[in-house]
C-alpha cells in the first residue's frame, strides 16, 4: 500500500531568508503513529503546515495516498490541527465552527450532527456550542479546535500541539480521542511527556529544520545525548530511572514506571 | 494604551467586536427567528432596499417603526439593536455633512461666511436616518439568524458563488480584524502604567498602527490556513437551517416586496 504521506526533499524559506525546514524527506505508512519532536523554532509547525498542504514548500514535493500531489484533492481525508486554536475558530459560534468542515468537505448533516453531539459531550463544549468563540478561555479554544478537526473524520491526522492550556482531565479526554483515532496520527510537539501514549514512532526535527532522527519510540526517547543535543529532554519517568534501569527497561510513561515499581515490590 | 484615546478604542473595538458575533438572540424564540433563513434573508434586504430607495422623511420613519416593531417581535433588546446600528449612520452623516452648507436652500444659521440651509439639513438627517434604518435591518437579520445559516441561505437563492464568497470572508475577518485589535489593546495595556494625556494617547495610537497592521495581515495568513485546511478552499456551503414557510413568511415577504414596490413608484412620482 502507498504511504498515505510520502514527502521528498522538502525546504521551505520564508521571505525574510529564514529557512524554517532543510531537505526533509520521510514517508509515513497507513495507520502509523508518528511524533514530530523538536525544539521550539526548529520547524515543527512549518513542517506541519507543508505535510498538510497549507504552505507551498520552496521545494521538495508531497504525495498523498500515493494518487496525488494536490492537497485540496484530498481535503477531507486530512486533519490539520494548527497550533493556535484562535486560527482554527473564526465562526460566530463554536457550533458553525464545528459544523464547518463537515458542511464544506460534504460530510452529510445527520453525520456530522451526530458525531459533532458525541465530540461536545467528550470534550465538555455542549454548553459553549452557542458561545462566540472570542469569548471562550484559551483550553475551551483548544477543544472546540480539536473537536472541529475531528468532526469531519479526516484519515490522516497532523496535531500541532493538540493538548496546550488544556487541563488535566481534557488532556486525558483528548489522548483518548487520539488514541482512538483509526487512521494514521502525526503528533507535532516539544514535549516528549505524552508521546510515548501515542506513538510509536518518532521523527527528530533538528534546530537547523533537517530530520536529524527517526526510529521507534524507546530508541529515541531513550537517546540522552541525541534529545540534549536537539533541545529537548526525555520523558519524566526515562530521567527518574535513567542509571537504575537499562535502556531497554525503563519505562516511557507513568503507567509502565507504576507497574515496575509493583512488579519490584512484589 | 491609557487615556481618552485609548480608552475610546477599546469601548470602539470591544462594540465592533460584539457587532461581528450572532450572540445568543439568534438562538431565541422570536418572530423573525423563527422564518426560514431565504425569507429573512429577502425580506430584511428588501425593507433595506426600500429605505435605500425612498426619498421621503415620512417614509423612512415609517420603515424605523416597522424596524422597531420587528425587533419587539423577536425579543431583540432596543439598545443592543441601537448600540449595532449607530456607528455606520454616525459615520456616514459625518460624510455628507458638508451638505448643510452646500445644498441651496433657506438659510438657518450663518456664520463664518457659510450658511447652513433647511435644504441641507433636510438631506444630511434624511441620509443618516436611511442608513440608520437600513443598517438596523441588516443588523436583525444577523442578530436573528445565525451567519451561516444566512450563507446556506445565499447559496439555496443561487446567488452568485462570488457575491456569497466575498460575503462570508468580510463578515469573518471583520470579526477577527476586531478580535486582533482588541487583543493587541489589551497587550499594550498590561505593559502600561500610569495616565496618559489626550496628545500620548495619540502618539501611542499612531505607534500601534503600524504594529497592528502587520498583526492584521499575519493573523489573515493564519486563518486562511485554518480555513483551508477544513475545506475553505471550496465555495462556501454550510449546512442551510431551511424550516417550512408558513403563512407568517409570506406575508413578511408580501410586505417587504410593496415596500420596495412602493418606495420605488413614490421616487419616480415625487
Amino acid at each position: 500500500m502507498a504511504p498515505v504521506i510520502d514527502a521528498r526533499g522538502l525546504t521551505h524559506e520564508y521571505p525574510d531568508g529564514t529557512i524554517a525546514i532543510r531537505d526533509v524527506t520521510l514517508s509515513i505508512e497507513q495507520g502509523e503513529r508518528v511524533a514530530v519532536v523538536g525544539a521550539n523554532g526548529s520547524g515543527k509547525s512549518t513542517l506541519q503546515l507543508a505535510l498538510g498542504g497549507l504552505v507551498d514548500p520552496s521545494a521538495g514535493t508531497v504525495e498523498y495516498f500515493g494518487e496525488t500531489t494536490d492537497a485540496e484533492a484530498v481535503r477531507d481525508r486530512l486533519g490539520v490541527l494548527l497550533q493556535d486554536p484562535n486560527d482554527y475558530l473564526f465562526n460566530t459560534t463554536v457550533r458553525e465552527d464545528l459544523e464547518y468542515g463537515p458542511a464544506q468537505l460534504g460530510m452529510a448533516r445527520d453525520v456530522a450532527n451526530e458525531r459533532i453531539e458525541r465530540l461536545a459531550a467528550d470534550l465538555g463544549l455542549r454548553d459553549l456550542l452557542d458561545r462566540p468563540p472570542f469569548r471562550l478561555s484559551g483550553g475551551e479554544k483548544q477543544r472546540a479546535a480539536v473537536a472541529s478537526v475531528l468532526a469531519f473524520e479526516p484519515d490522516v491526522l497532523l496535531l500541532d500541539e493538540p493538548f496546550g492550556a488544556v487541563d488535566a482531565h481534557y488532556r486525558e479526554c483528548i489522548l483518548e480521542l487520539v488514541a482512538d483515532h483509526e487512521g494514521t496520527v502525526l503528533l507535532f510537539t516539544p514535549s516528549l511527556d505524552v508521546v510515548p501514549e501515542l506513538v510509536e514512532r518518532v521523527i527528530v526535527v533538528g534546530r537547523d529544520g533537517s530530520v536529524v532522527a527517526d526510529g521507534p519510540v524507546r530508541d529515541i526517547l531513550t537517546d540522552r545525548a541525541l534529545l540534549a543535543d536537539n533541545g529537548l529532554r526525555p520523558p519524566a519517568t526515562v530521567q527518574l530511572f535513567e542509571g537504575i534501569l537499562d535502556t531497554a527497561e525503563l519505562p516511557l510513561t507513568v503507567a509502565d514506571a507504576r507497574e515496575y515499581l509493583l512488579n519490584e515490590e512484589q | 494604551m491609557t487615556g481618552v484615546v485609548g480608552r475610546s478604542v477599546e469601548s470602539i473595538t470591544a462594540a465592533l467586536r460584539s457587532v461581528f458575533t450572532a450572540e445568543r438572540v439568534a438562538a431565541t424564540d422570536g418572530f423573525l427567528q423563527r422564518r426560514d433563513p431565504r425569507v429573512s434573508l429577502c425580506s430584511l434586504a428588501g425593507l433595506a432596499l426600500a429605505v435605500m430607495i425612498t426619498r421621503t422623511l415620512g417614509v423612512t420613519l415609517l420603515f424605523g417603526v416597522l424596524t422597531v416593531v420587528l425587533a419587539w417581535l423577536s425579543a431583540v433588546p432596543l439598545r443592543r439593536l441601537l448600540a449595532r446600528s449607530t456607528i455606520v449612520p454616525l459615520a456616514s452623516a459625518l460624510v455628507v455633512l458638508p451638505q448643510a452648507v452646500l445644498l441651496p436652500g433657506d438659510a438657518l444659521v450663518r456664520g463664518f461666511g457659510l450658511a447652513v440651509t433647511d435644504a441641507g439639513v433636510a438631506y444630511v438627517v434624511l441620509f443618516t436616518l436611511r442608513v440608520g434604518v437600513g443598517v438596523a435591518l441588516l443588523s436583525l437579520l444577523v442578530m436573528t439568524t445565525p451567519f451561516s445559516a444566512v450563507v446556506a441561505a445565499m447559496r439555496n437563492l443561487r446567488l452568485p458563488v462570488a457575491l456569497v464568497w466575498v460575503v462570508a470572508i468580510t463578515y469573518r475577518y471583520l470579526f477577527l480584524f476586531f478580535d486582533e485589535l482588541q487583543r493587541l489593546i489589551l497587550a499594550r495595556n498590561s505593559r502600561t502604567t500610569g495616565r496618559s494625556s489626550v496628545r500620548d494617547g495619540w502618539r501611542d495610537a499612531r505607534r500601534i498602527a503600524g504594529t497592528f497592521l502587520l498583526r492584521t495581515l499575519d493573523r489573515g495568513e493564519r486563518v486562511g490556513r485554518g480555513m483551508r485546511a477544513r475545506g475553505g478552499a471550496r465555495p462556501p456551503s454550510p449546512y442551510g437551517r431551511s424550516r417550512a414557510v408558513d403563512r407568517y413568511d409570506y406575508a413578511l415577504i408580501a410586505v417587504a416586496a410593496a415596500a420596495v414596490v412602493g418606495s420605488g413608484v413614490g421616487r419616480w412620482l415625487l
